[in-house]
């Protein structure tokens, strides 16, 4: 999903690559790059469930409008990957309702 | 708590050029923006702009986001990041939210400068991953470098979706389709001609009815709408997609402003709610200005002078500028912000269904607006886009619409070329004077709209200059097929030349031979190989 090569961006200033977790599974991406292009170049489309529903959501405005891509971020609920940059061994975990964990 | 003469709230394209223009007038700025780096949308924006030399035509949008990040720091405005503005109080008192904390300020006068945000639109499915606002795609793939998906069903035709759709190409994607409740193209001709050309099918009437998926898209069913804009049940139709877009407009963010007890009101012309202002963007509050799209959706070229009309206002209602330098201030950018408004995509036409010739009587393209492509019956209309009859490359101008836009005429330097005052006029070309094929009119057109024909260059065959911003870009003697303005397969084609230059700023110009005839139909190249990062259907 990464653009490798672009007629019009010469470079797209990405700091050192670097390694993280998604549901404690390793994870590779760019330190300062947003959390959530991270996911979206190792092709994680699903962010969280909803509590009641459990219907799965992703990334909508990527501006930090909506919060529709939230996620638990270092045990922290409720934080927006879009505006969140990915640091080296960050903690990041599918939220399910408001928790990292399924319920019930 | 700290006081500052001026705090901007947004540092987009309004609000840094309102804080640029009032710290060079001597005034102490400060700007907030809630976002981790500065420029608002202008970095995502990665085609040339429209306009002229003086609104930085042909300019890149991020180079443009540049200039004034430059301009910002030389004059020494202070931006603060991370900085999101809470609310606006009494006596001009502002919260303001970063570092982990809430702090207050005070300012003598207020530009709030805090953009718009994407309308969105619900169908079954819409919350599936894999739907998500045009402009969410945009920071992906421009800003973050990762596409946003692999087949992308677009839907809305104005400029953010055409625009956007562009880029996605660019980006390597691939657009299955453009989808419009709307029974014409709301952006420009010039943008949906750019996409029609590749392959990129317009499915004006059309709706998106569902993004079907278990955990993400995996498809979208489109129908075409009645004339209340209702699906019309049987004419359903399914496209592979794993992405939708969302491009149905924007709206001004004006809570700020209402927040702070400004008069407020319903503007549709404006895109939704929005301050009431003057001619110099003060709202009903004084010394609280507001300007760029939270004032009313336009674009980031008039936001920019917008900001500067504020910042002339406030630094002459504080001193800094008498009332003669503001006069003169005002009259220029009043002026400036005049072009831009002009033609038939200005503000106060928006929504217009009426318009059917352009101000110099030519028939509209009714092709252009339904399906995203002039025909070639139409297109003769135009005198600028008939290839001259002597010999030779000639500029093809298919710009075919009322738009503010005129660096084709600063590009030729034979002076070929001529738009005139009024930069919404339609280029015409001079056959008299000689075409020396340097193609830099090509590179210039941010419409990509300008070919270089030669409708016979000997041997039974023709030659046409096209814009190029693909990659990989061909090599000379690849060879491939044609396509016409619709993206069919027209004929073989050869490139024969592949020009690019620092001046043309990565529009490269391929110079594809075909066979005789085929030259003023013929405006594409897809090579043989399928090595194109550019995929229409």
């Amino acid at each position: 999903m990464r653009i490798h090569e672009h007629p019009i961006i010469e470079d797209f200033k990405k700091g050192r690559e670097i390694g993280f977790t998604l549901d404690g599974s390793p994870m590779r991406g760019y330190e300062g790059e947003s959390v959530a292009a991270a996911l979206k170049a190792s092709g994680v489309t699903t962010h969280r469930y909803t509590s009641k529903l459990n219907s799965p959501r992703g990334i909508f405005c990527a501006i930090g409008r909506c919060t529709d891509c939230v996620m638990v971020i270092d045990g922290k609920p409720n934080v927006r990957t879009c505006m969140t940059p990915l640091a080296e061994g960050m903690s990041v975990q599918t939220q399910h309702g408001l928790t990292p964990r399924k319920e019930g | 708590m700290l006081r500052y003469e001026m705090i901007v709230i947004g540092a987009g394209p309004a609000g840094l050029s309102a804080a640029t223009e009032a710290a060079r007038s001597g005034m102490q700025v400060v700007v907030f923006d809630e976002n981790a780096r500065p420029g608002g949308q202008l970095f995502k924006q990665i085609h040339k702009f429209f306009g002229s030399r003086e609104h930085q035509a042909r300019t890149r949008g991020f180079r443009i986001g540049e200039n004034l990040l430059k301009e910002a720091e030389e004059a020494g405005v202070k931006v603060v990041l991370n900085a999101a503005a809470l609310g606006i109080y009494k006596n001009k008192e502002i919260a303001v939210s970063f570092g982990g904390a809430t702090r207050g300020y005070r300012a003598d006068c207020i530009v709030i400068a805090t953009g718009a945000s994407e309308n969105m639109m619900s169908f079954k499915g819409w919350t599936l991953p894999g739907v998500m606002g045009a402009g969410a795609a945009q920071t992906l793939m421009n800003i973050q470098g990762v596409r946003p998906g692999g087949r992308i069903l677009m839907v809305g035709s104005g400029n953010v979706g055409l625009v956007v759709s562009f880029q996605l190409l660019q980006a390597g994607c691939q657009v299955e389709a453009i989808v419009d409740a709307a029974p014409r193209v709301g952006g420009y001709g010039v943008h949906a001609s750019k996409l029609s050309r590749t392959g990129v099918p317009f499915y004006m009437s059309h709706t998106v009815v569902e993004a079907k998926g278990s955990d993400r898209v995996e498809s979208a069913v489109i129908a075409a709408v009645d004339e209340r804009f209702r699906p019309v049940a049987g004419t359903e139709r399914e496209i592979g997609a794993d992405t939708v877009c969302i491009a149905v407009g924007l709206s001004p963010m004006g809570q700020l402003a209402d927040n702070a007890g400004c008069e407020m009101s319903y503007l549709p012309a404006k895109g939704g709610y929005v301050p009431t202002v003057s001619e110099f963007g003060e709202t009903s509050i004084p010394g609280i200005y507001c300007a760029g799209d939270a004032a009313g959706i336009e674009e980031a070229s008039s936001a920019m002078i917008q900001g500067k009309i504020c910042a002339a206002a406030a630094c002459n209602s504080f001193g800094y500028i008498n009332d003669e330098e503001f006069r003169e201030r005002a009259e220029a950018y009043g002026l400036s912000l005049s072009k831009l408004r002009a033609g038939m995509f200005a503000p106060q036409n928006k929504g217009r269904t009426d318009i059917s010739h352009t101000a110099e009587g030519y028939p509209l393209s009714g092709s252009l607006l339904q399906r995203g492509y002039i025909s070639q019956d139409e297109i003769e209309a135009f005198p600028a886009a008939r290839p001259g009859s002597g010999k030779g490359l000639r500029p093809v101008i298919e710009c075919t619409q009322n738009i503010p836009c005129d660096p084709c005429q600063d590009a030729c330097a034979q002076g070929c070329i001529s738009v005139g005052g009024d930069i919404t006029g339609l280029p015409t070309v001079d056959g008299d004077r000689k075409c020396t094929g340097c193609c830099m009119c090509v590179a210039a057109c941010s419409g990509q709209a300008i070919f270089l024909v030669d409708e016979d260059c000997g041997n039974g065959s023709g030659l046409i200059g096209l814009p190029y911003e693909f990659l990989p870009l061909p090599e000379p003697g690849a060879l491939g097929l044609a396509l016409d303005r619709s993206g069919n397969a027209l004929c073989g084609a050869e490139v024969v030349e592949v020009r690019k230059s620092a001046a043309m700023d990565r529009t490269a110009v391929l110079m594809m031979k075909v066979p005789a005839g085929m030259a003023c139909a013929a405006r594409f190249f897809r090579p043989a190989d399928g090595r194109q990062a550019c995929r229409g259907r």
